[in-house]
Protein backbone atom coordinates (compact mmCIF):
# COMPACT_ATOMS: atom_id res chain seq x y z
CA UNK A 1 0.00 0.00 0.00
CA UNK A 2 2.99 2.33 1.03
CA UNK A 3 4.92 1.17 -1.79
CA UNK A 4 1.81 1.95 -4.22
CA UNK A 5 1.49 5.22 -2.88
CA UNK A 6 5.01 6.07 -3.04
CA UNK A 7 5.41 4.94 -6.65
CA UNK A 8 2.00 7.27 -7.42
CA UNK A 9 3.79 9.89 -5.86
CA UNK A 10 7.33 9.62 -7.73
CA UNK A 11 5.44 9.17 -11.39
CA UNK A 12 3.70 12.02 -10.34
CA UNK A 13 7.14 14.34 -9.58
CA UNK A 14 8.19 12.73 -12.69
CA UNK A 15 5.52 13.77 -14.53
CA UNK A 16 5.07 17.31 -13.47
CA UNK A 17 9.06 18.07 -13.27
CA UNK A 18 10.71 16.41 -16.35
CA UNK A 19 8.73 19.13 -19.10
CA UNK A 20 9.65 21.37 -17.34
CA UNK A 21 13.40 20.67 -17.40
CA UNK A 22 12.79 20.44 -21.11
CA UNK A 23 11.39 23.75 -21.41
CA UNK A 24 14.17 25.93 -20.01
CA UNK A 25 16.49 24.06 -22.72
CA UNK A 26 19.59 22.90 -20.59
CA UNK A 27 23.16 24.21 -22.16
CA UNK A 28 23.25 20.36 -24.32
CA UNK A 29 19.81 20.85 -25.63
CA UNK A 30 20.69 24.43 -26.82
CA UNK A 31 23.52 23.04 -28.93
CA UNK A 32 22.21 19.98 -29.72
CA UNK A 33 18.73 21.28 -31.50
CA UNK A 34 20.19 23.52 -34.08
CA UNK A 35 23.69 20.84 -34.72
CA UNK A 36 20.86 18.32 -35.71
CA UNK A 37 18.78 21.19 -37.77
CA UNK A 38 21.74 21.83 -39.59
CA UNK A 39 23.17 17.92 -39.95
CA UNK A 40 19.27 17.85 -41.87
CA UNK A 41 20.25 20.35 -44.04
CA UNK A 42 23.21 18.85 -45.02
CA UNK A 43 21.73 15.99 -46.00
CA UNK A 44 18.83 17.12 -47.35
CA UNK A 45 19.07 16.18 -51.55
CA UNK A 46 17.12 19.47 -52.42
CA UNK A 47 20.64 21.12 -51.63
CA UNK A 48 22.72 18.83 -53.81
CA UNK A 49 21.71 20.41 -56.57
CA UNK A 50 24.38 22.42 -58.10
CA UNK A 51 24.36 26.01 -57.74
CA UNK A 52 21.85 25.97 -54.61
CA UNK A 53 25.03 26.66 -52.09
CA UNK A 54 24.56 30.05 -51.23
CA UNK A 55 20.70 29.36 -50.53
CA UNK A 56 21.82 26.40 -48.24
CA UNK A 57 24.59 28.51 -46.49
CA UNK A 58 21.85 31.20 -45.54
CA UNK A 59 19.50 28.31 -44.44
CA UNK A 60 22.40 27.15 -42.21
CA UNK A 61 23.36 30.65 -40.79
CA UNK A 62 19.48 31.29 -39.51
CA UNK A 63 19.56 28.15 -37.60
CA UNK A 64 23.07 28.32 -36.19
CA UNK A 65 23.35 32.47 -35.54
CA UNK A 66 21.05 32.49 -32.35
CA UNK A 67 23.21 29.76 -31.34
CA UNK A 68 25.98 32.23 -30.41
CA UNK A 69 26.21 35.49 -28.16
CA UNK A 70 28.25 37.28 -30.42
CA UNK A 71 28.96 40.33 -28.79
CA UNK A 72 30.44 38.39 -26.07
CA UNK A 73 32.69 36.52 -28.33
CA UNK A 74 33.89 40.23 -30.24
CA UNK A 75 34.13 41.68 -26.61
CA UNK A 76 36.20 38.79 -25.72
CA UNK A 77 38.65 38.50 -28.73
CA UNK A 78 39.17 42.16 -27.62
CA UNK A 79 39.79 42.08 -24.55
CA UNK A 80 41.71 44.70 -23.16
CA UNK A 81 41.39 46.93 -25.97
CA UNK A 82 37.81 46.99 -26.06
CA UNK A 83 37.34 49.99 -24.49
CA UNK A 84 39.64 51.61 -27.68
CA UNK A 85 36.58 51.06 -29.49
CA UNK A 86 33.45 53.88 -29.63
CA UNK A 87 30.21 52.30 -29.80
CA UNK A 88 29.87 52.67 -33.90
CA UNK A 89 33.00 50.81 -34.28
CA UNK A 90 31.71 47.96 -31.78
CA UNK A 91 28.27 47.34 -33.46
CA UNK A 92 30.27 46.71 -36.59
CA UNK A 93 33.25 45.63 -36.01
CA UNK A 94 30.73 42.34 -33.81
CA UNK A 95 28.97 41.93 -37.19
CA UNK A 96 31.70 41.91 -39.01
CA UNK A 97 33.53 39.10 -37.01
CA UNK A 98 29.99 37.53 -36.82
CA UNK A 99 29.86 37.38 -40.83
CA UNK A 100 33.16 36.38 -41.07
CA UNK A 101 33.00 33.54 -38.51
CA UNK A 102 29.61 32.02 -39.94
CA UNK A 103 31.01 32.69 -43.61
CA UNK A 104 34.07 30.72 -42.85
CA UNK A 105 32.78 27.68 -40.58
CA UNK A 106 29.84 27.11 -42.58
CA UNK A 107 31.48 27.02 -45.83
CA UNK A 108 33.87 24.18 -44.18
CA UNK A 109 30.87 21.61 -43.26
CA UNK A 110 29.34 22.55 -46.52
CA UNK A 111 32.34 21.42 -48.60
CA UNK A 112 33.54 18.63 -46.04
CA UNK A 113 30.86 17.29 -44.61
CA UNK A 114 31.39 13.28 -44.77
CA UNK A 115 28.55 11.39 -42.45
CA UNK A 116 30.68 12.81 -39.17
CA UNK A 117 28.92 12.34 -35.98
CA UNK A 118 28.70 14.39 -32.78
CA UNK A 119 28.94 13.14 -29.85
CA UNK A 120 27.12 14.85 -27.32
CA UNK A 121 29.51 13.24 -23.71
CA UNK A 122 28.28 15.56 -21.10
CA UNK A 123 28.01 19.44 -19.70
CA UNK A 124 29.60 20.91 -16.83
CA UNK A 125 28.26 24.13 -14.92
CA UNK A 126 30.22 25.93 -13.23
CA UNK A 127 27.67 28.15 -11.97
CA UNK A 128 24.57 29.64 -12.95
CA UNK A 129 25.07 31.09 -15.48
CA UNK A 130 28.41 29.15 -16.87
CA UNK A 131 28.41 26.25 -18.55
CA UNK A 132 30.48 23.74 -21.12
CA UNK A 133 29.14 21.17 -23.61
CA UNK A 134 31.66 18.72 -24.59
CA UNK A 135 31.58 16.94 -27.81
CA UNK A 136 33.32 15.29 -29.94
CA UNK A 137 33.15 14.97 -34.14
CA UNK A 138 33.79 11.18 -34.90
CA UNK A 139 35.35 11.52 -38.67
CA UNK A 140 36.42 7.99 -39.84
CA UNK A 141 38.56 6.88 -37.12
CA UNK A 142 39.18 10.41 -36.06
CA UNK A 143 37.82 11.88 -32.94
CA UNK A 144 37.71 15.85 -32.61
CA UNK A 145 36.90 17.05 -29.26
CA UNK A 146 34.73 20.50 -29.22
CA UNK A 147 33.67 21.96 -26.43
CA UNK A 148 31.50 24.68 -26.54
CA UNK A 149 31.67 27.35 -23.41
CA UNK A 150 28.37 29.27 -22.66
CA UNK A 151 26.70 32.04 -20.90
CA UNK A 152 23.12 32.58 -19.57
CA UNK A 153 23.57 36.23 -20.15
CA UNK A 154 20.91 39.14 -20.68
CA UNK A 155 18.34 37.44 -22.75
CA UNK A 156 18.29 34.54 -20.44
CA UNK A 157 19.01 32.07 -21.90
CA UNK A 158 22.25 29.96 -22.95
CA UNK A 159 24.71 31.10 -25.94
CA UNK A 160 27.99 30.38 -27.21
CA UNK A 161 30.81 32.36 -26.01
CA UNK A 162 33.49 30.21 -27.18
CA UNK A 163 34.74 26.98 -28.74
CA UNK A 164 37.43 24.73 -28.12
CA UNK A 165 38.86 22.59 -30.92
CA UNK A 166 41.12 19.67 -29.51
CA UNK A 167 42.28 22.33 -26.68
CA UNK A 168 42.26 25.81 -28.75
CA UNK A 169 40.09 28.08 -27.97
CA UNK A 170 38.83 30.32 -30.92
CA UNK A 171 38.59 33.78 -28.89
CA UNK A 172 41.81 33.33 -27.42
CA UNK A 173 43.12 32.58 -30.78
CA UNK A 174 41.77 35.79 -32.25
CA UNK A 175 42.76 37.78 -28.98
CA UNK A 176 46.48 37.03 -29.41
CA UNK A 177 45.67 38.20 -33.54
CA UNK A 178 43.70 41.30 -32.71
CA UNK A 179 46.42 42.25 -30.11
CA UNK A 180 49.29 42.64 -32.32
CA UNK A 181 47.28 44.20 -34.69
CA UNK A 182 46.02 46.77 -32.28
CA UNK A 183 49.59 46.95 -30.91
CA UNK A 184 50.42 48.97 -34.45
CA UNK A 185 46.47 49.82 -35.56
CA UNK A 186 43.57 51.54 -34.45
CA UNK A 187 40.34 49.61 -34.32
CA UNK A 188 39.01 51.36 -37.33
CA UNK A 189 41.85 49.88 -39.49
CA UNK A 190 41.43 46.30 -37.92
CA UNK A 191 37.93 46.80 -38.78
CA UNK A 192 38.79 47.91 -42.31
CA UNK A 193 40.90 44.34 -42.26
CA UNK A 194 38.21 41.96 -41.07
CA UNK A 195 35.91 43.85 -43.76
CA UNK A 196 38.15 43.04 -47.31
CA UNK A 197 38.72 39.59 -45.81
CA UNK A 198 35.22 39.23 -45.58
CA UNK A 199 34.73 41.22 -49.48
CA UNK A 200 37.31 38.44 -50.89
CA UNK A 201 35.36 35.73 -48.92
CA UNK A 202 31.81 36.75 -50.60
CA UNK A 203 33.16 36.85 -53.71
CA UNK A 204 34.83 33.07 -53.24
CA UNK A 205 32.07 31.96 -52.12
CA UNK A 206 29.72 33.50 -54.98
CA UNK A 207 31.58 31.76 -57.61
CA UNK B 1 79.47 3.61 -35.46
CA UNK B 2 80.78 7.48 -36.08
CA UNK B 3 77.10 9.32 -37.24
CA UNK B 4 75.83 7.46 -34.22
CA UNK B 5 77.88 8.56 -32.06
CA UNK B 6 77.91 11.93 -32.98
CA UNK B 7 73.76 11.81 -33.13
CA UNK B 8 74.02 10.90 -29.04
CA UNK B 9 76.41 13.80 -28.25
CA UNK B 10 74.37 15.99 -30.15
CA UNK B 11 71.31 14.88 -28.24
CA UNK B 12 72.84 15.25 -25.02
CA UNK B 13 73.90 19.02 -26.23
CA UNK B 14 70.37 19.42 -27.04
CA UNK B 15 68.55 18.39 -23.45
CA UNK B 16 72.17 20.27 -21.49
CA UNK B 17 71.11 23.35 -23.78
CA UNK B 18 67.08 22.75 -23.06
CA UNK B 19 67.42 22.61 -19.70
CA UNK B 20 69.35 25.47 -19.51
CA UNK B 21 67.15 27.08 -21.17
CA UNK B 22 64.26 25.73 -18.71
CA UNK B 23 65.30 28.42 -16.31
CA UNK B 24 66.14 32.18 -17.05
CA UNK B 25 64.32 33.04 -20.03
CA UNK B 26 60.95 31.12 -19.28
CA UNK B 27 59.95 33.75 -17.39
CA UNK B 28 56.38 33.42 -19.25
CA UNK B 29 56.15 29.93 -18.66
CA UNK B 30 58.35 28.01 -16.32
CA UNK B 31 57.31 30.20 -13.86
CA UNK B 32 53.85 29.02 -13.85
CA UNK B 33 53.98 26.07 -11.64
CA UNK B 34 52.08 23.56 -13.43
CA UNK B 35 49.12 23.88 -10.90
CA UNK B 36 48.59 27.27 -13.21
CA UNK B 37 48.54 25.45 -16.04
CA UNK B 38 45.88 23.18 -15.05
CA UNK B 39 43.97 26.26 -13.89
CA UNK B 40 43.89 27.73 -17.02
CA UNK B 41 42.33 24.41 -18.59
CA UNK B 42 40.14 23.78 -16.54
CA UNK B 43 36.46 24.04 -17.74
CA UNK B 44 36.01 27.78 -15.74
CA UNK B 45 35.06 29.58 -18.57
CA UNK B 46 37.58 32.92 -18.07
CA UNK B 47 35.85 36.07 -18.45
CA UNK B 48 37.35 39.06 -18.86
CA UNK B 49 35.03 41.26 -17.73
CA UNK B 50 33.97 40.14 -14.49
CA UNK B 51 37.01 38.04 -13.35
CA UNK B 52 36.96 37.83 -9.85
CA UNK B 53 40.21 37.06 -9.48
CA UNK B 54 41.19 40.36 -10.97
CA UNK B 55 42.49 39.87 -14.10
CA UNK B 56 40.05 41.63 -15.82
CA UNK B 57 41.94 41.51 -19.60
CA UNK B 58 42.96 38.21 -20.21
CA UNK B 59 46.63 39.22 -19.12
CA UNK B 60 47.28 35.86 -17.44
CA UNK B 61 46.42 34.16 -20.38
CA UNK B 62 48.16 36.07 -22.92
CA UNK B 63 51.08 35.67 -20.88
CA UNK B 64 50.61 31.74 -20.94
CA UNK B 65 50.13 31.50 -24.42
CA UNK B 66 52.85 33.66 -24.86
CA UNK B 67 55.79 32.68 -26.51
CA UNK B 68 59.22 33.48 -27.07
CA UNK B 69 60.53 33.80 -30.90
CA UNK B 70 63.38 34.84 -31.29
CA UNK B 71 64.42 33.20 -34.56
CA UNK B 72 60.86 34.37 -36.18
CA UNK B 73 62.55 34.86 -39.33
CA UNK B 74 63.93 31.64 -40.02
CA UNK B 75 60.15 30.53 -38.81
CA UNK B 76 58.49 32.44 -41.02
CA UNK B 77 60.37 31.29 -44.02
CA UNK B 78 59.85 27.01 -42.88
CA UNK B 79 55.81 28.39 -42.17
CA UNK B 80 55.97 29.49 -46.11
CA UNK B 81 57.84 26.26 -46.69
CA UNK B 82 55.77 23.64 -45.04
CA UNK B 83 52.45 25.62 -46.35
CA UNK B 84 54.11 25.53 -50.17
CA UNK B 85 54.96 21.48 -49.15
CA UNK B 86 51.31 21.13 -47.67
CA UNK B 87 49.57 22.48 -51.01
CA UNK B 88 52.00 20.98 -53.91
CA UNK B 89 52.92 17.79 -52.64
CA UNK B 90 51.67 16.50 -49.17
CA UNK B 91 47.82 17.49 -50.33
CA UNK B 92 47.76 16.10 -53.92
CA UNK B 93 49.38 12.85 -52.64
CA UNK B 94 47.09 12.24 -49.77
CA UNK B 95 43.73 13.40 -51.74
CA UNK B 96 45.02 10.67 -54.48
CA UNK B 97 45.58 7.81 -51.70
CA UNK B 98 42.30 8.75 -49.88
CA UNK B 99 40.39 7.98 -53.82
CA UNK B 100 43.18 5.06 -54.28
CA UNK B 101 43.17 3.23 -50.77
CA UNK B 102 39.58 2.20 -48.99
CA UNK B 103 39.19 3.58 -45.66
CA UNK B 104 39.39 0.34 -43.79
CA UNK B 105 42.75 -0.11 -44.78
CA UNK B 106 43.66 3.57 -44.01
CA UNK B 107 42.55 2.96 -40.65
CA UNK B 108 44.29 0.18 -40.13
CA UNK B 109 47.37 1.71 -41.85
CA UNK B 110 46.74 4.43 -38.79
CA UNK B 111 45.81 1.49 -36.14
CA UNK B 112 49.42 0.34 -37.23
CA UNK B 113 51.29 3.23 -36.62
CA UNK B 114 49.53 4.09 -33.25
CA UNK B 115 50.02 0.60 -32.06
CA UNK B 116 53.98 0.59 -32.93
CA UNK B 117 54.33 3.61 -30.81
CA UNK B 118 52.15 2.43 -27.99
CA UNK B 119 55.55 1.78 -25.73
CA UNK B 120 56.64 5.03 -26.21
CA UNK B 121 52.98 6.64 -24.77
CA UNK B 122 53.64 4.11 -22.16
CA UNK B 123 57.00 5.01 -20.96
CA UNK B 124 55.46 9.11 -20.86
CA UNK B 125 52.36 8.09 -18.71
CA UNK B 126 55.03 6.54 -16.34
CA UNK B 127 57.29 9.16 -16.31
CA UNK B 128 54.64 11.48 -15.28
CA UNK B 129 52.75 8.23 -12.82
CA UNK B 130 49.47 8.08 -14.75
CA UNK B 131 49.56 4.89 -13.88
CA UNK B 132 46.02 4.21 -14.70
CA UNK B 133 46.54 5.43 -18.27
CA UNK B 134 50.04 3.62 -18.08
CA UNK B 135 48.02 0.54 -17.32
CA UNK B 136 45.15 1.08 -20.58
CA UNK B 137 48.51 2.06 -22.61
CA UNK B 138 49.57 -1.60 -21.66
CA UNK B 139 46.40 -3.30 -21.94
CA UNK B 140 45.59 -1.59 -25.43
CA UNK B 141 49.04 -2.68 -26.80
CA UNK B 142 48.76 -6.18 -25.37
CA UNK B 143 45.47 -6.87 -26.90
CA UNK B 144 46.16 -5.50 -30.28
CA UNK B 145 49.26 -6.77 -30.93
CA UNK B 146 48.21 -10.44 -30.64
CA UNK B 147 44.60 -10.62 -31.31
CA UNK B 148 44.38 -6.74 -32.98
CA UNK B 149 46.98 -8.20 -35.47
CA UNK B 150 50.09 -6.32 -35.13
CA UNK B 151 48.15 -3.56 -34.45
CA UNK B 152 46.08 -3.79 -37.39
CA UNK B 153 43.07 -3.57 -35.24
CA UNK B 154 41.94 -1.26 -32.52
CA UNK B 155 39.51 -3.73 -30.51
CA UNK B 156 38.88 -1.68 -27.72
CA UNK B 157 38.53 1.75 -29.83
CA UNK B 158 35.28 1.98 -27.34
CA UNK B 159 36.58 1.64 -24.28
CA UNK B 160 37.88 4.56 -22.28
CA UNK B 161 39.51 3.06 -20.14
CA UNK B 162 41.76 1.67 -23.05
CA UNK B 163 41.91 4.80 -24.49
CA UNK B 164 43.81 7.51 -22.11
CA UNK B 165 45.36 10.90 -23.47
CA UNK B 166 48.32 10.80 -25.46
CA UNK B 167 51.37 11.27 -23.76
CA UNK B 168 54.46 12.35 -25.39
CA UNK B 169 58.32 13.11 -23.89
CA UNK B 170 57.37 17.02 -24.81
CA UNK B 171 54.06 16.95 -22.03
CA UNK B 172 56.29 14.86 -19.76
CA UNK B 173 58.95 17.82 -19.49
CA UNK B 174 55.84 20.00 -19.57
CA UNK B 175 54.69 18.22 -16.51
CA UNK B 176 57.66 18.79 -14.79
CA UNK B 177 57.71 22.49 -15.07
CA UNK B 178 59.83 22.69 -18.20
CA UNK B 179 58.87 25.60 -20.40
CA UNK B 180 58.56 26.12 -23.79
CA UNK B 181 61.86 27.72 -24.58
CA UNK B 182 61.10 28.80 -28.06
CA UNK B 183 58.95 28.44 -30.66
CA UNK B 184 60.99 26.15 -33.79
CA UNK B 185 59.28 25.39 -37.21
CA UNK B 186 60.84 22.58 -38.27
CA UNK B 187 60.71 21.87 -41.99
CA UNK B 188 58.63 18.87 -43.17
CA UNK B 189 57.82 18.28 -39.56
CA UNK B 190 56.18 21.39 -38.60
CA UNK B 191 55.51 23.63 -35.64
CA UNK B 192 57.57 22.86 -32.54
CA UNK B 193 59.29 24.23 -29.66
CA UNK B 194 62.55 23.76 -28.49
CA UNK B 195 61.29 21.61 -25.13
CA UNK B 196 59.01 19.62 -27.65
CA UNK B 197 61.51 18.79 -30.10
CA UNK B 198 64.00 17.97 -27.30
CA UNK B 199 60.69 15.55 -26.47
CA UNK B 200 60.44 14.45 -29.87
CA UNK B 201 64.01 13.63 -29.92
CA UNK B 202 63.59 11.39 -27.24
CA UNK B 203 60.13 10.05 -28.24
CA UNK B 204 62.18 9.21 -31.35
CA UNK B 205 65.30 7.10 -29.17
CA UNK B 206 62.18 5.46 -27.12
CA UNK B 207 60.45 4.14 -30.98
CA UNK B 208 61.79 0.39 -31.11
CA UNK B 209 63.27 0.41 -34.52
CA UNK B 210 65.15 3.77 -33.27
CA UNK B 211 66.46 1.77 -30.17
CA UNK B 212 68.01 -1.24 -31.87
CA UNK B 213 69.55 1.53 -33.79
CA UNK B 214 70.74 3.34 -31.15
CA UNK B 215 71.94 0.51 -29.59
CA UNK B 216 74.17 -0.70 -32.96
CA UNK B 217 71.48 -4.05 -33.17
CA UNK B 218 71.75 -4.49 -36.93
CA UNK B 219 68.07 -5.67 -37.62
CA UNK B 220 68.92 -5.72 -41.58
CA UNK B 221 65.91 -3.98 -43.53
CA UNK B 222 64.30 -3.17 -40.43
CA UNK B 223 66.72 -0.50 -39.14
CA UNK B 224 67.76 1.12 -42.45
CA UNK B 225 66.99 4.30 -43.16
CA UNK B 226 65.32 3.68 -46.51
CA UNK B 227 62.62 1.90 -44.26
CA UNK B 228 62.52 4.46 -41.59
CA UNK B 229 61.69 7.27 -44.20
CA UNK B 230 59.48 5.34 -46.63
CA UNK B 231 57.88 4.48 -42.73
CA UNK B 232 57.64 8.18 -42.10
CA UNK B 233 56.12 9.17 -45.08
CA UNK B 234 54.05 6.76 -45.23
CA UNK B 235 51.91 7.48 -41.76
CA UNK B 236 52.42 11.21 -42.85
CA UNK B 237 50.48 11.07 -45.81
CA UNK B 238 47.79 8.26 -44.45
CA UNK B 239 47.21 10.30 -41.41
CA UNK B 240 46.83 13.90 -43.60
CA UNK B 241 44.51 11.85 -45.86
CA UNK B 242 41.99 11.72 -42.84
CA UNK B 243 42.32 16.01 -42.10
CA UNK B 244 42.55 17.23 -45.65
CA UNK B 245 40.73 20.58 -45.47
CA UNK B 246 41.53 21.18 -41.94
CA UNK B 247 44.74 23.57 -42.25
CA UNK B 248 42.90 25.60 -45.23
CA UNK B 249 40.10 25.65 -42.93
CA UNK B 250 42.47 27.37 -39.99
CA UNK B 251 44.36 29.23 -42.44
CA UNK B 252 41.31 30.77 -43.89
CA UNK B 253 39.72 31.99 -40.67
CA UNK B 254 42.95 33.94 -39.53
CA UNK B 255 44.48 37.33 -39.78
CA UNK B 256 47.84 36.66 -39.27
CA UNK B 257 47.71 32.69 -40.16
CA UNK B 258 51.47 32.68 -38.72
CA UNK B 259 50.22 33.93 -35.29
CA UNK B 260 47.35 31.86 -35.58
CA UNK B 261 49.09 28.94 -35.99
CA UNK B 262 51.64 29.29 -33.39
CA UNK B 263 48.97 30.45 -31.11
CA UNK B 264 46.75 27.57 -31.64
CA UNK B 265 50.39 25.22 -31.27
CA UNK B 266 51.15 25.94 -27.63
CA UNK B 267 47.17 26.20 -26.73
CA UNK B 268 46.76 22.42 -28.15
CA UNK B 269 49.84 21.65 -26.03
CA UNK B 270 49.25 23.42 -22.91
CA UNK B 271 45.31 21.16 -22.99
CA UNK B 272 47.71 18.18 -23.36
CA UNK B 273 49.54 19.16 -20.51
CA UNK B 274 47.09 19.41 -18.26
CA UNK B 275 45.12 16.57 -19.48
Amino acid sequence: MILKHMLGTLAFFLLTTIPAAAVSMEPMATIKAPVDAVIVILNDPEHKVKGNKSAQRDEIWKVVKPMFDFDEIAKRAVARNWSDFNDAEKAEFTDVFAQFLGNTYIDKIQGEYHNEQIVYLGQDFYSDTYAEVKTQIVRETLKIPVNYRMLKGGEDRWMVYDIIVEGVSLVKNYRTQFASILSKDKPAQLIQQLNDKLAKQNKRLAE
Amino acid sequence: MKPRRSFLILMVWVLIVSVAWASPPTAVSADAPPEDVVASADPIPFDPFDDPSGDSYGDKDLMLQAVADPIVGFNRAMFVFNDKLYFWVLKPVASGYRVVVPTPVRVSVKNFFFNLLGPVRFVNCLFQGKWRSAEGEFGRFVVNSTAGCLGLFNLVSDKPQFNPPEEDFGQTLGYYAVGNGFYIIWPLFGPSTLRDTVGSIGDWALNPVSFMQLVNVDAGELTSTTTNVTAYSVRVVNDTSFRIGDYETLKNAALDPYEAFRNAYIQNRLSKIAQ
